[in-house]
């Protein structure tokens, strides 16, 4: 195989991976525009429902189909539990006392997975088909291609979601001036709660294709991790920003696999974030008000 | 149709130490316009807060008094409650979302409609009062003029169909021609729709001009109260508020 196509199939199966990077990244980001939190228990969210997808298929027999349904309303019921018990009694306090709720948060859920189902890998049964995808000559594995598809699919609907409907409306007016947003008669604490959904969602569809992808251990929620780049490099509170980074993301650790050795592929997300951060606080793509003229 | 607002006695702290207002009484009937007149720092932004259900969001509480529109009291009612309740206030500065076109102002504002009414037919009534917010329609709302703006954030109040509308310094920062042409429109509301209006200004002479009952508060109280007739030809109000002496003396 030559060099360049070697690079082609190494950039085809990063940016793929970046998909799913994309997806949690907006949950991240969907919470941090409505509430200024950034919710830190991503990570284990996503793994926590992987688990009750595999609970739902597995331990209780009703299939793939059936277990993802079951595992989305689990995972939003949760999402809903800890906003209103743990995430609203701390608005209006200090940003860093919020970061270190969903900190907490995130241990007692890898602490409960664990007392639960052990430490060891799980084989959740396989969504996506094994069968390579072949473009031209070049080969890109199926579960990747697939999750790719499926996060696409996703991250679009939401968008199309947000940006044309009258909820998406109300999203946007509190996450731009919450005080101005109750003055319309939008409850500013449901759409808080209604995005803690949506991130559970986006959550969910991630840690199932993430465990169908890797495998399922209580370790999966680290991946999100790396999306913590994604999402400084995009900018905190720009939905379009982060999208762009995570494949710029997705595409780099690839990369860096393919020229250096694989300990690199942990830090070139920092150091990219790291690098923006200093050239632009406000990350890529982070919003500048508009000024007017 | 509209409900009389009543404010009674009403003490005001702002992080459990600062007192904002210390007795504040005010009544607007229905469809009457009532205009708050005062100094800087004198309350007025802060009453109408309260009315709207704003303090908690800004560490601020009601510690005495109270505030009932047609009997009902609405301390007891959140922000967004008060709204749907029919008093929507239109904020000092603005306050349009700015990366959000002129229409999506619009339709976040139908959150706070109390009566089923097509959408069409509420942006209709204000594309009808204010001809060049349809031009406008499609642009984001942070590029129109100052009084565009003023105009967009009374066309939300339009689109919720309140029966009071809160009006906190509308006339800030733009020019006296604009300043008219928004008045002689907020006037034409207040007469076609019935829809009554609680006026904070800094600018006296138009506020007496428009309303036809005042009051002025100095730190955190009504001290005068009149209608406008009257306060206009009260020698303070002439003396502190529309600067007569001084224009005499010149």
């Amino acid at each position: 195989m030559s060099p360049l196509q070697q690079f082609i199939e190494y950039s085809i199966v990063g940016i793929a991976a970046g998909g799913i990077y994309a997806l949690i990244a907006l949950g991240i980001v969907l919470i941090f525009k409505s509430s200024r939190t950034f919710n830190f228990a991503m990570g284990e969210m996503m793994m926590l429902s992987a688990y009750f997808f595999y609970a739902a298929a597995v331990t209780f027999a009703l299939g793939p189909f059936l277990g993802m349904i079951v595992a989305l309303v689990c995972s939003i019921a949760v999402a809903l539990v800890i906003e209103r018990v743990a995430i609203r009694p701390m608005l209006g306090r200090p940003f860093i006392a919020v970061v270190m709720v969903t900190f907490g948060i995130g241990s007692i859920i890898r602490g409960i997975v664990g007392m639960i189902w052990g430490p060891n890998d799980l084989q959740i049964p396989a969504i996506l088909s094994r069968s390579p995808i072949m473009l031209g000559d070049i080969f890109v594995p199926g579960k990747t291609a697939r999750a790719f598809a499926i996060a696409v699919v996703i991250v679009v609907g939401l968008i199309a979601y947000l940006r044309y409907s009258r909820a998406g409306v109300a999203l946007r007016a509190a996450a731009a001036d919450a005080v101005t947003a109750y003055s319309m008669g939008i409850d500013v604490r449901r759409i808080i709660s209604f995005t803690w959904v949506l991130a559970a969602i986006t959550g969910c569809i991630s840690g199932v294709l993430m465990a169908n992808v890797n495998t399922l251990t209580p370790h999966l929620g680290l991946v999100a991790l790396n999306v913590l780049a994604v999402v400084i490099l995009g900018g905190m509170n720009s939905i379009g920003g982060v999208l762009i980074a995570g494949f710029i993301i997705g595409w780099l650790e690839a990369i860096t696999g393919l020229f250096l050795p694989t300990e690199f592929r942990e830090i070139t997300p920092y150091i990219l974030a790291l690098i923006v951060l200093l050239v632009r606080p406000t990350g890529l793509f982070g919003t500048k008000e508009i000024e007017r003229i | 149709m509209a409900a009389v607002l009543e404010v009674k006695d009403l003490e005001v702290v702002y992080q459990g130490v600062i007192q904002a207002l210390t007795s504040l009484s005010l009544t607007v009937p229905e469809g009457a316009i009532v205009t708050l007149l005062g100094a800087n720092g004198a309350g007025k932004t802060t009453t109408l807060k309260a009315i709207s259900g704003f303090l908690p969001l800004e560490d601020g509480r009601v510690t005495r008094g109270s505030i009932t529109i047609g009997g009902q009291d609405l301390l007891k009612l959140a922000p967004h409650q008060i709204v749907r309740r029919g008093i929507f206030q239109v904020r000092e500065g603005r306050h349009v979302f700015s990366e959000m076109t002129v229409e999506e102002n619009l339709i976040a504002a139908t959150f706070a409609q109390r009566a089923a009414r097509s959408r069409k037919e509420a942006f209709d009534e204000v594309y009808n009062y204010f001809p060049i917010l349809s031009q406008r329609r499609h642009q984001a709302a942070g590029y129109l003029s100052g009084g565009e703006q003023q105009m967009l954030a009374i066309g939300r109040a339009l689109v919720a169909d309140p029966e009071m509308i809160l009006l906190d310094e509308p006339s800030l920062g733009l020019a006296p021609l604009i300043v008219k042409e928004i008045f002689e429109i907020i006037a034409r509301i207040n007469r076609e729709k019935r829809v009554s209006m609680l006026l904070v200004e800094q600018n006296a002479v138009i506020a007496l001009k428009y309303a036809s009952y005042g009051y002025v508060i100095e730190s955190g109280r009504t001290v005068l109260e009149g209608t406008t007739e009257k306060l206009s030809a009260d020698q303070d109000i002439q003396k502190f508020y529309l600067g007569v002496e001084a224009h005499e003396a010149a």
